[in-house]
């Protein structure tokens, strides 16, 4: 053998030993990397869009859940840190892949809450459930992710869990609204070429064709601002357009093209476009997975103790579901680290106990758990509402 | 014929926001031979301006002034705001690098991309920002107007357009008709032969980014007057803007009016008559053909090269 030959052996022969003590260290590393302390903080992250158009919608979440943590954490002796993991609309789903690999790594995560948007679930549920780690969404509806109507798992791993009900629930809700009591004969709908919207508009869509009613279906790219030209195309006799977007300044801007070009079609959104700050347009609609909370008995402590500690934030619609879903984490949490003695051996315990998690009186009304049949609530509801005048929701149905 | 009439409308809406920040570039890479990839993020900028002189004035629900003066308030203020930024971004970002290799200033210019951005992030949040247009003066803005056909020509469109001609017109004559203008051709000619003919070649380089960033402040002002605006808004509505300079010939003042043009309404007839989601495709379709058959785009002289 050439001195040359004798160099590129030892190259190879290190680079296998390199290789096969990596292998060895990552399973060790990866054992390592589950066994979470109960004495010490544990983490749980919360994927949503922070920043970007989606922000207000991602803050009022990440304040319910840092509230929850705070409440409950004490009753069930936890020390529990809510990390916010940004993941903006503008930077596509494929944006919660990224932040989840960051969570994954960390040994203090235990579980994950989100991600938030139909995206993000699709796009890092199944880096998640490698990890072993639950991920409760609170607000993404796709009915692709979980489970649909008759308890069949779809698209997304067992470790992915949502509070809400999913799009099955809305869309129909949506369109029998439409039909039953806007009487809509003709319906505009317009998608955003990603999940959710697509998902949504689909299930609204089927109703409304069932009933008999005219679709138009149009389609966009979230980056679309200026809607001049696909307002164009809504037809003038269209009663209602409905606009399954998750930036609600879009749906408002729709709506005022519409407006301008003096198309008299009803705006319908979804609960993507829940906002009272930035879709505002009196007369128009839209729905949501959770109720106006503060009718709720047991519910004006919760408010006010989240007022104080958000003073200038106003009361919306996506915080609360994620309040319920920090909850059903840290009871899991709670549970997991008992049957551990005093520590999570493996992220999987956590999913583990979920399933059996029941919270009386929960902040969305009654009681929560999870259907046996599914990684969905038992029977979820969608709520519709009626934009006023002065810029506030109310539920009409 | 009411939808023809509609998407033209919206064309030359669109075309005329673009052909504004065309004519940025063409300034700009007609004296420097710089693509000034800022631009985007000035034209950003400027809305930002205009949002903050809006609410220094009271809101658009509840203006200081009445809503005519706030709209000249408003876009003045992001234009000189602009101009101010364009002298800066000049001064520290493109003037050390001038004798550079070229590839050195595009790269600054890059940077000072992503620095506009990115502040504008750190100091205002990456939400979207709306300038509420529709509630200034009870949504006259958008019901008054007069109508062709069927279709409602709507004040704030017409504003739009006529004021972003007028700044086309009013640079056509300082580029043509002043001696400043006739000094920029020059430099744009031949810089060295220029600054021997006593042409002082900074002063004109200092006043093209005057120019084009005064008219990129109107052009976020007119944008976000319709459609919210974000921190990182101006890469898109940049791209646009370059696209259509080179169509119509980067270096060319005229021709960047055009590509505007062009580039807006061949926008909105692909949204209207094919698909909303074929129109950006288009666009960079139009500008590969250019690419292909007319490199020197269409007001655009060809590179001769001697030898």
């Amino acid at each position: 053998m050439n001195k040359r030959g004798g160099v590129a052996a030892a190259l190879v022969a290190i680079a296998a030993a390199v290789l096969a003590s990596t292998a060895g260290a990552g399973s060790t590393a990866a054992d390592r990397l589950q066994a979470v302390d109960c004495s010490g903080t544990i983490k749980l992250p919360l994927l949503t869009p922070l920043t970007g158009g989606g922000g207000p919608i991602g803050n009022e979440q990440l304040s319910w859940a840092k509230y929850a943590a705070k409440t409950l954490g004490p009753k069930l002796k936890l020390k529990i840190q809510i990390v916010g993991g940004d993941t903006p609309v503008e930077k596509g789903p494929g944006e919660a892949q990224k932040v989840a690999q960051k969570f994954i790594s960390d040994s203090q995560v235990a579980a994950v809450l989100g991600p938030a948007t139909s995206g993000g679930v699709a796009s890092a549920s199944k880096s998640l459930a490698k990890a072993g780690l639950l991920h409760i969404s609170p607000s993404a509806t796709d009915s692709a992710l979980a489970a649909g109507p008759k308890g069949k798992r779809t698209a997304s791993p067992v470790a992915f869990f949502r509070v809400v009900g999913g799009d099955y629930v809305q869309g129909p809700t949506d369109a029998n609204y439409m039909v039953s009591k806007l009487k809509a004969k003709k319906v505009v709908i317009v998608d955003f070429q990603e999940p959710y919207s697509v998902g949504l508009a689909n299930a609204a869509q089927a109703v409304l064709k069932a009933k008999g009613v005219d679709v138009t279906r149009l389609s966009t790219s979230v980056d679309t601002t200026d809607y001049s030209s696909l307002v164009t195309k809504v037809p003038n006799d269209a009663n209602v357009v409905f606009f399954p977007t998750q930036q609600p300044e879009d749906a408002q801007t729709f709506g005022e093209q519409l407006l301008e070009q003096g198309k008299r079609a009803t705006m319908f959104g979804a609960d993507g476009t829940n906002n009272p700050a930035a879709f505002k347009l009196a007369g128009s609609y839209v729905s949501n997975f959770a109720p106006d909370i503060s009718g709720i008995p047991g519910n004006a402590a919760r408010i006010a103790g989240w007022k104080k500690d958000n003073p200038k934030a106003s009361l919306g619609s996506f915080g609360p579901p994620t309040y319920l879903a920090t909850q059903v984490e840290m009871m899991a949490i709670a549970k997991a680290c008992k049957a551990g003695g005093g520590s999570i051996k493996n992220r999987a315990t956590v999913l583990k106990y979920v399933r059996g998690i029941v919270v009386p009186n929960s902040i969305l009304g009654g009681t929560f758990r999870f259907s046996k049949s599914n990684n969905e609530p038992v029977n979820p509801k969608f709520y519709i509402f009626q934009i006023q005048k002065n810029g506030t929701y109310k539920l009409v149905n | 014929m009411d939808t023809f009439t509609q998407l033209t409308l919206n064309g030359l809406t669109l075309g005329s926001g673009y052909a504004l920040i065309a004519l940025g570039y063409s300034l700009v890479y007609g004296i420097l031979k710089l693509l000034n990839f800022a631009h985007g993020d000035v034209v950003t900028v400027g809305a930002f301006i205009g949002f903050g002189m809006l609410h220094v004035l009271g809101g658009s629900t509840d203006p200081v002034v009445p809503v005519w003066l706030l709209l000249v308030l408003i876009t003045t203020t992001a234009m000189a705001g602009c101009a101010a930024l364009g002298v800066a971004i000049e001064r520290f970002a493109y003037r050390p690098l001038r004798d550079a290799p070229r590839i050195a200033p595009l790269i600054s210019a890059l940077g000072v991309s992503f620095f506009l951005a990115y502040s504008l992030q750190l100091l205002f949040g990456s939400e979207q920002r709306d300038y509420d247009a529709f509630s200034m003066a009870d949504g006259a803005l958008f019901f008054k107007g007069f109508s062709i056909g069927a279709v409602h020509i709507p004040l704030l469109r017409i504003v739009i357009i006529v004021s972003a001609f007028a700044l086309m017109v009013v640079l056509w004559f300082l580029v043509n008709k002043t001696r400043t203008g006739k000094a920029m051709k020059a430099t744009s000619f031949d810089r060295e032969a220029a600054a021997m003919m006593g042409i002082d070649v900074d002063r004109v380089i200092v006043f093209a980014f005057v120019l084009g960033s005064a008219l990129a402040g109107a052009a976020g002002v007119f944008t976000a007057l319709r459609v919210p605006t974000y921190p990182s808004a101006g890469f898109v509505v940049g791209l646009k803007g370059f696209t259509a300079a080179v169509i119509g010939g980067i270096g060319s003042v005229p021709g960047a009016m055009a590509g505007g043009l062009i580039l807006g309404l061949a926008e909105a007839y692909t949204q209207g008559y094919v698909s909303t989601k074929w129109s950006d495709l288009a666009v960079f379709v139009i500008l590969i053909l250019f690419m292909l058959f007319r490199p020197q785009g269409l007001f655009g002289r060809p590179d001769i090269a001697k030898v």
